[in-house]
């Protein structure tokens, strides 16, 4: 059937990413001069003097899995079987496994992640609608406006000034961390509710900063649609408002943001970086953006692999999902007449 | 079927009639004045009739259409008399009704197909979810309403089953165009209003479209009205023809009288633009002039600036109907003369008279 043979594609497509840029981030690490490999043995011979030269080069093959004697190809496919069997390497600041310090950053990137894509999304989706339904009101005006420079504005900038008004200056929020240390991790209410607290402002931060865009093109595609034949024919026949405005304008003004809610996930993870380390929020981009200060390559590397695979992974769901949701693009399995 | 039988004598006298409009307007405000799109019309049709309403484009015949289900626009407003007289009980007035009437009536009693059939489905649902919205929005009887479709689907000469799984774009445009036929005649309704259900198909599906509609208006008992601007096509299957023009009706008569007997300038000069095949291309005849704009209607006769028998009279008065024979009626103070200062071949002869016999 032809959608098994769009699925086996897609995901042959999307192991090819993979390895490419496993490939790329390889090369990085072993071509950039000054790189982290030489970084690594310079710094090991610098701290234990009476090292020999064969010596540090294993402990950097403990810390990279790449032993830097090795021609390229070989060290290639260490550093990918060593990937694979979930061997990301050491962090040198920090001295732990790698896939032991982003495992337990991960949850948290992916928890401000999960609520602020659904905030945004929610918050767009429904100004948008409901300005293109007073298109042309004074709401709709005011509205615009104001989605056009909160868009215009990058979410560093609100974080940074909500930091700077609710964090510091007031004191309202915390200024850093995840979670109040004292209370026991857990699923009861005062856990939940310190998790909530510390996430509420970098969580703002994307919010504010990304429902504009999403409530100005949800405003575009709803015109769109406003003004198709078939809604006119769809009130003729006595359809409810309701049922007009989620399964005629709403669904059909949806489906051609689905995609770029896929992608969006991929560029949360990217924007953490930034946003973790303005919040000191302990995630996978603050670690990614420790690794970067402390030329932790390991850590730097596995980080980054973390957010290609999150990235491939988003966009490989939209793209096998999509035909769920849309009956035009459902593969071509089905038979027209 | 004998089309003189159906017809009336006076345009305000009525023998069956199931849908009576009297002075019906459409306005819109515009920034340069006020725009008149449909202008005192009066027509009444006839239960189980079929009349075809023939006009040029911009000539008011999309705004009939949509008045018969007070469905015009916003901001349009409409205005004057709209009475649908059902099978039993009282005559409605669909101007005075509620929204909640109103949204009984229609598609319930009067139906709509319309002009592209291409672009009145929802792309992502599927001709059955289409079909099932309707019944409940109406609160139908669920499986006696898709028996219905069924068979409506199946007198349409489709496969009744694949059609309702399919989604619009797996459908060619015939079949969409037949399916929305289907899909406005489900909630068995008395009148069938179609603005040019035919336009985007090639001539061939016309063709077949029309005979379909034929036998599905005997079958169902449906009073329909077709609007076009295709006087051929519509001469095969109207009893009954209203030529529209500047908004408003110009001559009302019997198919056969209008194309055998044209009383009205325009409509003479209509039939010699129609193309036809066996005519010289020498002999066909555009109308001089452009249509009017519906800001500024012409005083008097609104055809007077394009038609050579115009005269002051024409200029100053609005004619008003004048009775050619009983049933044809012409709002033309000259129409007596029209037949020799605008003589025209008859064009689809053979078509005609077999349409009719």
């Amino acid at each position: 059937m032809a959608n098994t043979n769009y699925f086996i594609e897609r995901t042959i497509q999307a192991f090819l990413t993979l390895i490419c840029v496993f490939a790329l981030t390889f090369a990085l690490l072993r071509l950039m001069p000054g790189g982290p490999m030489a970084y690594l043995q310079a710094r090991l011979s610098q701290s234990n003097q009476d090292m020999s030269q064969e010596q540090i080069n294993n402990m950097v093959e403990l810390y990279s899995s790449v032993h830097p004697s090795k021609p390229i190809h070989i060290a290639f496919f260490d550093y990918t079987t060593s990937l694979l069997t979930g061997d990301f390497g050491r962090s040198i600041w920090y001295n732990q496994d790698v896939i032991d310090i982003l495992a337990k950053a991960m949850p948290w990137t992916i928890f401000v992640s999960a609520v602020s894509l659904f905030g945004t999304f929610t918050i767009g989706i429904t100004l948008g609608a409901v300005m293109a339904y007073g298109e042309g009101s004074r709401f709709d005006i005011g509205s615009s406006t104001v989605a056009i420079i909160v868009t215009s504005v990058p979410f560093y900038v609100v974080a940074v000034l909500l930091l700077w008004i609710l964090g510091y200056n007031t004191g309202i929020f915390p200024t850093g961390g995840r979670v109040n240390s004292s209370i026991d991790p857990g699923m009861n209410l005062a856990f939940i509710g310190s998790v909530l607290y510390h996430g509420a402002l970098p969580i703002s931060a994307l919010v504010i900063a990304g429902f504009g865009a999403r409530a100005l093109s949800m405003r575009g595609n709803s015109i769109q649609i406003l003004g198709n034949d078939y809604l006119r024919v769809a009130r003729l026949r006595g359809l409810s408002e309701r049922r007009i405005a989620l399964r005629y304008v709403g669904r059909n003004a949806i489906l051609p943001m689905y995609t770029s809610i896929m992608i969006a996930i991929g560029s949360l993870f990217g924007g953490s970086i930034i946003l973790e380390e303005i919040f000191l929020y302990p995630g996978l981009g603050y670690y990614v953006f420790q690794s970067l200060g402390a030329r932790d390559y390991p850590l730097l590397m596995g980080g980054f692999l973390f957010i290609t695979i999150a990235t491939i992974l988003g966009i490989y769901i939209a793209d096998l999902t999509y035909g769920l949701i849309d009956p035009r693009a459902g593969g071509d399995d089905r038979e027209a007449f | 079927m004998n089309a003189v039988d159906h017809s009336t004598t006076d345009l305000n006298s009525s023998t069956d009639t199931i849908l009576e409009i009297r002075n019906a307007s459409v306005t819109f405000d515009m920034d340069r004045g006020q725009s008149r799109v449909l202008d005192n019309v009066n027509m009444d049709i006839e239960r189980e009739e079929i009349l075809g309403v023939v006009g040029e484009s911009g000539s008011g015949k999309s705004m009939f259409a949509s008045a018969l289900l007070d469905a015009v626009v916003d901001p349009g407003v409409l205005t004057g008399e709209i009475t649908y007289y059902p099978e039993r009980g009282q005559p409605i007035d669909l101007l005075d009704l509620s929204p909640k009437e109103l949204k009984k009536v229609r598609w319930e009693e009067i139906s709509m197909v319309f002009q592209g059939a291409m672009s009145s489905w929802n792309p992502t649902l599927s001709i059955k979810g289409h079909f099932e919205e309707t019944l409940d929005a109406h609160n139908a009887n669920f499986s006696e309403g898709m028996d219905r479709a069924r068979e409506l689907l199946a007198d349409l000469y489709m496969d009744p089953e694949r059609v309702l799984n399919s989604y619009p774009h797996e459908l060619s445009g015939g079949m969409k165009q037949r399916a929305l036929i289907a899909l406005s005649m489900v909630l068995e309704p008395q009148v069938l209003v179609m603005d040019e259900p035919t336009a985007a198909l090639d001539l061939l599906m016309q063709r077949s479209i029309l005979k379909l509609l034929r036998e599905v208006q005997e079958k169902y008992e449906v009073a329909m009205v077709f609007i076009t601007h295709d006087l051929p096509l519509v001469a095969e299957l109207a009893e009954r023809i209203a030529v529209m023009y500047a908004f408003e009706f110009v001559e009302v008569s019997t198919i056969d009288d209008i194309i055998r007997n044209a009383a009205h300038p325009y409509t003479r000069a209509l039939l010699n633009a129609t193309p036809n095949l066996d005519v010289h291309v020498d002999e066909m005849r555009p109308i001089e002039g452009s249509s009017p704009d519906p800001v500024h209607t012409p005083e008097g006769c609104s055809y007077h600036p394009r038609c050579p028998l115009a005269d002051d009279e024409c200029v100053s008065e609005d004619p008003g109907y004048h009775a050619v024979t009983a049933g044809h009626d012409v709002a033309c103070f000259h129409w007596e003369q029209s037949r020799e200062a605008i003589p025209y071949t008859l064009p689809f002869q053979d078509d005609s008279t077999e349409a009719n016999q």
